[in-house]
């Protein structure tokens, strides 16, 4: 089902406002495993994140229209649908944080170094920028990024002063960055 | 706050990660508007997200894509025939009021409550599928693995079936081979038919050889041994090995050999020896 062909971003926004199916498919082939990715990191269940991505491609094109470009790129744009459908469906399912925090705990694959869930990741890029990241870094940027959690919430969970909260993020996503120049 | 102060306070970091409140979006989101560094910082950062974003990539079911094409090529078609409903126009629907009469009242409620214990059945009777489900597949792997032991023990019977129907014919002389002083308990039988001359040999006792050696029949005719083959014994489904024809002999013996025999015997590996007469 893959395209033989590519688009530029701007041709693929032309021709998903044209409402060309075509076009869609290629998309769905081009990203939807980044956003099954993310789906999938933030609900923890297959198939809640099938459900979810199906979805966010349902939205991505009946409302393409609301996309403007001068705001950000499409794939940025993806990916916020995608991050706020999984996220509030991650909540409908479990409003409760201990529940959040259940999850990041079963996310054993991330914090043990596992990665062998992940069949179609490039297994050495990912474990080597998870390496150097310490446990901290790692949770904090992911309760934000994939659970949803507010300052307050990561305060309460690590256990540090909600002044520091905003610092913290700042040194992991440094430190993530470094790392994946490296990659 | 300038430009440095906005990308050394942290929060373009937790706009990105999603941690920022709304105020702190809007006071970024003045920030970009004001200073092209400001926004190329954030630009820069997102990407970076984006890329460790990307590197947890998943490939999803196929099915998840048939799904999408086949709803959004169905509401293409509505479109086109006007029959298309805005999902807007089901979410809200106008709320004027309108009076039934209570009859009407009273079978919306029970169609409601029938409703409601459908919903409810569905669900007891998906939970029971999928019970079955898993059900029917464990018989499928038990009926499979079944299947195959049972082809197994077909073959075992036809094998032991043509032995039978060897041993079974009325010129069939069996010469029973004791065990030599050495090897007290082996024990041998060779079944050679007289009218066609054909030997088989069959091991009731021979302990197992060596990977690299192999045991060998001999025949004494005139007192000379002559070489009549080597057999395997791993398989114990094969009763009766066939081994060379002979006309006549005074003495059959089984020697153990290096493997694919020894054109003469090595007489202190002898086995078992009977008198064919």
């Amino acid at each position: 089902m893959e395209s033989a062909f590519t688009y530029t971003e701007s041709e693929l926004v032309q021709g998903l406002k044209a409402k060309d199916q075509k076009v869609f498919g290629y998309l769905y082939d081009r990203y939807s495993p980044a956003l099954y990715g993310v789906a999938l990191k933030v609900l923890n269940d297959e198939s809640n994140a099938n459900d979810v991505l199906q979805e966010v491609f349902l939205k991505i094109w009946r409302n393409i229209d609301r996309y403007d470009e001068s705001k950000g790129r499409l794939f940025t744009w993806m990916l916020n649908i995608t991050r706020n459908s999984a996220i509030d469906t991650l909540r409908s399912k479990a409003h409760k944080m201990d529940q959040k925090i259940q999850d990041i705990g079963d996310d054993v694959h991330l914090y043990t170094g596992n990665l062998t869930v992940h069949p179609s990741v490039d297994h050495l890029g990912l474990s080597k920028v998870l390496e150097k990241l310490t446990k901290e870094q790692r949770i904090i940027i992911d309760l934000a990024y994939y659970k949803g959690c507010t300052q307050e919430e990561i305060s309460k969970v690590l256990e540090i002063p909600l002044g520091t909260v905003k610092t913290r993020m700042r040194n992991a996503i440094i430190q993530l960055r470094n790392l994946l120049k490296l990659v | 706050m300038d430009a440095s102060r906005f990308i050394s306070s942290g929060l373009i970091e937790a706009y990105v990660s999603g941690l920022a409140t709304s105020n702190e979006i809007e006071e970024l989101e003045r920030g970009m508007a004001q200073y092209p560094e400001v926004r190329a910082a954030v630009d820069d950062c997102q990407l970076d997200m984006e890329q460790y974003v990307t590197l947890q990539a998943k490939t999803p079911k196929p099915e998840v894509k048939q799904n999408i094409l086949r709803i959004i090529a169905d509401e293409e078609t509505a479109k086109e025939n006007g029959t298309y409903v805005e999902e807007t126009a089901i979410a809200f629907p106008n709320e004027e009021k309108v009076y039934v009469s209570s009859a009407w009242r009273w079978i919306a409620a029970a169609v409601f409550v029938a409703l409601l214990g459908s919903l409810y059945m569905n669900y007891i009777y998906s939970g029971q599928i999928n019970d079955y489900k898993g059900r029917y597949e464990a018989l499928l792997s038990s009926q499979n693995s079944m299947a195959s032991e049972s082809n197994l023990y077909r073959t075992r019977l036809e094998q032991m079936e043509a032995s039978m129907n060897i041993v079974k014919s009325p010129s069939m002389k069996a010469v029973k081979m004791s065990g030599t002083k050495p090897f007290p308990t082996a024990l041998a039988t060779v079944y050679w038919n007289q009218q066609s001359k054909e030997v088989f040999v069959m091991v009731n006792n021979l302990p197992e050889p060596a990977a690299d050696k192999q045991y060998q029949l001999w025949a004494i005719v005139g007192g000379k041994p002559v070489d009549m083959g080597v057999f395997e014994t791993g398989n114990k489904d094969e009763l009766l090995h066939k081994m060379k024809s002979i006309d006549n002999a005074e003495m059959f013996a089984i020697t153990l050999e290096n493997k694919g025999g020894s054109p003469s015997p090595t007489l202190d590996q002898m086995y078992v020896a009977g008198k064919a007469s």
